[in-house]
């Protein structure tokens, strides 16, 4: 016993909590694919009046744990002509931007894996991998449709990163500082979103959405004109892997939206953990929500929509901003 | 069923895991996922089953995908043409193991209302050429029987009937 | 109309023989007669009054084949028949692809049919039937097709460029269109070319209908237009009668016009849902099934089926209705005015829509005479041409309903003109539900064994998709000799290579959605 606190001490606390935190984050990014899964369901089921799963286990909530089960005794299948390495690489390599981006998010007061000072920095820079690894499965897929959906992919993220940026910054201006956990101890008053910053978070929103690939914007994998776009010849659990890492996405995006601008885990009476949850589960849902309402857009709207309209709007609310920190 | 069905001859499996099988197949059956194979005038009814009022969504097999390889069960609703043939049996090898294929309708049985003296264009049942599991009868049936053929096709994989058939009752 | 057109026949046309026909008896108001020497110059005649090619056909007299050219008139009704004699052995025809666009395709189908060959066509292959067959389907006897055809029918395999790509869009597509598959040629997101490829459920239904008397007809027609099954039984059944000069009583019209409303009204809910799901708003699917389900409910009262209705027998009608009919439709008709509102909330006014649709797929009014279109099609383009105000059949005569009209041919003109549709169908049930007659529901003395006078007879009903027409030979036997079915899908989808041309893949689609086709009608 001594001898395990002699080495503890030896490698520093630090590290362990690190790798606490690593294995909590894992663990998380499952059970949020497996919860997000049920809700979609749930979510589209009520809003189509009709009850989504229900059969299997009481509310069906044993309905993601069937389709994993299932996904996983799949046989596992190699079209034939496909440029092997990057078709193996790409839902694997979708998971990098994922974990490394909740490693920084702050659950609670002391539930962060690590503080990064950069932190959003981070998140941002790896967030732009993602689409790495779409255009690697559109590609190695020798399919047409699959490569269709993975340049369409392309060209929409790089679109939209950028006012997702420009609509961040102005929140790095009012706190001085680039780590999510100052930020979100800046909102212990009132949150970001009172402060003059709602146009920011609605472009945000907007660019997250667009981000994930999601309706309105999911022309990647556009369902009624590329037959499943850029995911066509994964099956089993590689085609799983792409489904858990776009809901980790959207949890991400929506766990961003609510770090910035509507105040993290600051509440009263209840634990931030719980305040935390609250606020971005009500933004996944949302986002659902968007699904099942509108219709999709077209390419050139919606490159459109980024430069003509998002972008102008994002800089001036930056100029704004700017200009009523400095009076 | 029909002349000449199509037979698969299966092999014992060199592992046999029991739990482990009866765990994978409850989840099978739960989750079965269609592929958007709608021919005909049976595709109405297919897509009517999966709309509010008969909801087959509540049996996990809502997610309709379209693309085989992320699909395990074939419903072929309508008539299969010799020219729509060697689609289908692309479509059928493209689906990853294990698969199932729900003949909906009479067409996919035995061809359906269009078999007569010197035809020359429709397949007589989907069964000639890939091997059918449930076969659904009507023209078309109602989506109440596409439920029942679904209750059916995971008696088939697990061994029990989630519902009790209406001869037990009384 | 009848008269003026006539005398220009007569006047700028030597040598014609042309014969004033009873409108009533035929469903045609004049006949020509040509031969192989003026067909074109009669054509280009026809093209240069305005008229349109409704139907381009062939029938298997043993001794000469007939080819059967229908012309009508979006102004005025006047419907012209023109045959055209040939030989049995190797026919040979010139074609009028070059005049009226919509004859590419027609030619092509009576080619693979029937063995005409058509002088002048660009590109007479294969459309419908598929490389196993050995003799010519619908002639009356076995005629094998000669070894050097067979080269011409290989399945359709574009050739791989450097600079574009060809896609395939089906036949197993996500869309709720069937088995229907396009060839694009594509420049990156552009569409270079579109090329319908059919003949995936061709079910062969003009060969059954030569092969059973006509009350063993009956179940067809619902098969080949699933959504509005009723629409085309009632083509069927009031072709046979007109034939047979069957009365048919009046209750029995009105019924039939009740019905085939509610089936026109199930129809286009069926594309209020598929037409923003190909847009990717999977949301309006559910509520319009859930519409859809009260209409079927209605009708399973009464007809006993759900989708493929076989209401209709000649003189009649299978069983009368009921109060619970009436009282159904009634609340029906009431629910259906609140969720018109809805609709036009969620889906009309939603920007993202809007914005997709409008200004997209236009069609011009210059040119829908060289494609024949009909329906929602031409009226979303400005043409308020509606058989059944032009050509009334069952009790629409009685009953005063307007025409919705577009004005630039666009993707949302042609979606309100559906709209606009559904509301006025609701105000034609309303009235019929009012005047209802009573009385028998079937006529007297009907025979089971058909055997209707020698002759033929060409009619047409307003189905959802557009102008549906049959046209029967007859032999005096209880078997029909030749059916033909003119269906509005056929010359509908011919406009879309032309529409996709240059578009986004993204507005093919929606474009390709809004035509509101159903494949196993094009493909009997």
């Amino acid at each position: 016993m001594n001898e395990l606190t002699a080495i503890i001490n030896l490698v520093g606390t630090e590290a362990v909590r690190v790798i606490l935190g690593v294995v909590g984050v894992l663990a998380f990014v499952v059970v949020n694919a497996l919860v997000l899964t049920w809700l979609e369901r749930k979510v589209a089921g009520h809003m189509q009046r009709r009850i989504g799963p229900k059969e299997v286990g009481p509310f069906g909530l044993l309905q993601p744990f069937a389709d994993m089960i299932k996904l996983l005794g799949k046989e596992i299948l190699t079209p034939a002509n496909v440029d092997k390495p990057i078709y193996y690489l790409a839902p694997v390599l979708i998971f990098v931007p994922v974990l490394v981006s909740f490693i920084v998010i702050p659950f609670d007061g002391f539930l962060q894996a690590k503080d990064i000072n950069v932190g959003i920095l981070v998140i941002l820079a790896f967030s732009s991998l993602s689409v790495f690894s779409i255009l690697l499965a559109g590609w190695g897929s020798n399919n047409k449709y699959s490569l269709i959906g993975a340049v369409r992919s392309v060209a929409q993220n790089v679109a939209y990163e950028i006012p997702l940026m420009l609509a961040l910054l102005p929140v790095v201006f009012m706190t001085n500082s680039l780590s999510l956990r100052d930020i979100v101890e800046a909102q212990k008053g009132l949150w970001f979103i009172g402060k003059w910053q709602f146009f920011a978070f609605l472009i945000y929103f907007i660019a997250g959405v667009a981000e994930t690939n999601r309706t309105p914007f999911d022309l990647p994998e556009a369902e009624s004109e590329l037959v499943a776009g850029y995911h066509t010849e994964y099956s089993g659990m590689r085609f799983a892997l792409f489904q858990f890492a776009e809901f980790s996405n959207i949890f991400i995006i929506c766990a961003i939206a609510t770090t910035f601008f509507l105040g993290g885990y600051n509440g009263p009476i209840l634990p931030g953990i719980i305040w935390f949850f609250i606020k971005t589960y009500f933004l996944v849902f949302v986002i659902m929500w968007f699904r099942w309402t509108f219709p999709r857009v077209r390419f050139d709207q919606l490159l459109n929509f980024s430069w003509k309209v998002l972008i102008p709007v994002a800089l001036l609310n930056l100029l704004v901003t700017g200009g009523l920190l400095k009076l | 069923m029909g002349k000449g069905g199509f037979h698969l001859e299966t092999q014992d499996p060199i592992i046999r895991l029991a739990i482990a099988d009866k765990f994978l197949n409850l989840a099978r059956a739960n989750s079965l996922w269609p592929m958007t194979f709608g021919l005909a005038c049976c595709a109405l009814e297919m897509m009517a089953a999966s709309m509010a009022r008969f909801d087959i969504a509540r049996f996990g097999a809502e997610v309709f995908r379209p693309s085989p390889r992320q699909a395990d069960l074939m419903i072929v609703a309508g008539t299969v043409t010799k020219k729509m043939a060697p689609t289908l049996i692309t479509l059928y090898e493209q689906m990853p193991s294990p698969k199932w294929v729900l003949a909906f309708g009479s067409c996919a049985i035995s061809g359906g209302p269009f078999v007569f003296e010197g035809q020359y264009n429709i397949l007589e049942g989907v069964d000639k050429i890939v091997p059918v599991d449930v076969y659904i009868p009507g023209c078309p049936p109602r989506p109440e029987g596409l439920l029942e053929g679904l209750m059916k096709l995971e008696e088939k994989i697990t061994g029990t009937r989630r519902f009790p058939t209406p001869e037990q009752k009384w | 109309m009848v008269k003026a057109i006539f005398e220009d026949i007569r006047k700028k046309l030597n040598n014609i023989d042309v014969k004033e026909i009873a409108y009533a008896e035929r469903g045609y108001h004049l006949a020509i007669e040509a031969n192989l020497t003026d067909i074109v110059a009669i054509v280009e005649f026809f093209n240069s009054k305005g008229f349109y090619l409704a139907d381009l056909c062939c029938v298997d007299y043993v001794e000469y084949l007939e080819l059967v050219y229908f012309f009508n008139n979006h102004q005025k009704l006047c419907r012209v028949k023109t045959t055209l004699k040939l030989t049995p052995e190797k026919p040979v025809a010139p074609t009028i692809s070059h005049i009226y666009t919509m004859a590419h395709w027609y030619e092509r189908e009576i080619h693979e049919f029937f063995g005409v060959y058509f002088d002048g066509h660009p590109n007479l292959t294969y459309f419908f039937l598929h490389d196993g067959i050995d003799h010519y389907p619908l002639r009356k006897q076995q005629i094998p097709v000669p070894p050097e055809d067979k080269k011409l029918l290989n399945s359709f395999k574009p050739e791989e460029e450097e600079d574009y790509f060809s896609i395939n869009l089906g036949p197993q597509h996500p869309s709720t269109h069937g088995v229907l598959r396009v060839v694009l040629r594509m420049d990156g997101e552009y569409v270079l070319s579109a090329e319908p490829v059919m003949g995936y459920l061709h079910r062969m239904h003009e060969k059954m209908a030569e092969n059973r008397p006509y009350l063993q007809f009956l179940p067809n027609p619902a098969r080949m237009d699933y959504p509005a099954a009723l629409l085309f039984n009632l083509a069927h059944v009031t072709t046979i009668e007109k034939l047979c000069s069957i009365e048919v009583p009046p209750r029995a019209q009105y019924i039939r016009t009740i019905t085939c409303e509610l089936n026109r009204i199930a129809s286009h809910l069926l594309y209020l849902g598929s037409f923003p799901a190909d847009l990717g708003g999977l949301t309006p699917f559910l509520y319009a099934f859930d519409d859809r389900e009260q209409i079927l409910d209605i009708l399973e009262r009464i007809t006993g089926s759900r989708l493929t209705y076989c209401y209709f027998r000649f003189g009649g009608l299978y069983n009368d209705i009921d109060d619970t009919f009436i009282d159904g439709t009634k609340q029906f008709i009431k629910r259906m005015r609140e969720r018109l509102g809805m609709y036009e909330k969620l889906i009309t006014k939603n920007v993202i829509f809007i914005n997709r649709v409008t200004g997209t797929g236009i069609l011009k009014q210059s040119e829908i005479p060289l494609y024949g279109c009909s329906g929602p099609v031409i009226r979303g383009s400005g043409i308020p041409f509606d058989m059944r105000k032009v050509e009334p059949y069952a009790a629409y005569a009685d009953i005063d309903f307007e025409i919705p009209t577009g004005h630039t041919g666009d993707n949302m003109d042609r979606y309100m003109v559906r709209m606009r549709e559904m509301e006025i169908s609701l105000g034609i049930i309303e009235e019929a539900v009012k005047k209802l007659p009573s009385g028998p529901y079937n006529a007297e003395k009907v025979p089971k064994k058909l055997k209707p006078p020698k002759g033929d007879i060409y009619h047409v009903v307003e189905s959802t998709r557009g102008e549906t027409g049959v046209y029967v030979v007859s032999d005096e036997s209880d078997i029909p000799y030749r059916m033909r079915w003119r269906v509005p899908s056929f010359s509908n989808l011919m406009t879309f290579p032309a529409l996709a041309k240059g578009t986004l893949l993204a507005d093919a689609i929606a474009t390709l959605g809004n035509y509101d086709i159903v494949v196993p009608e094009i493909d009997r």
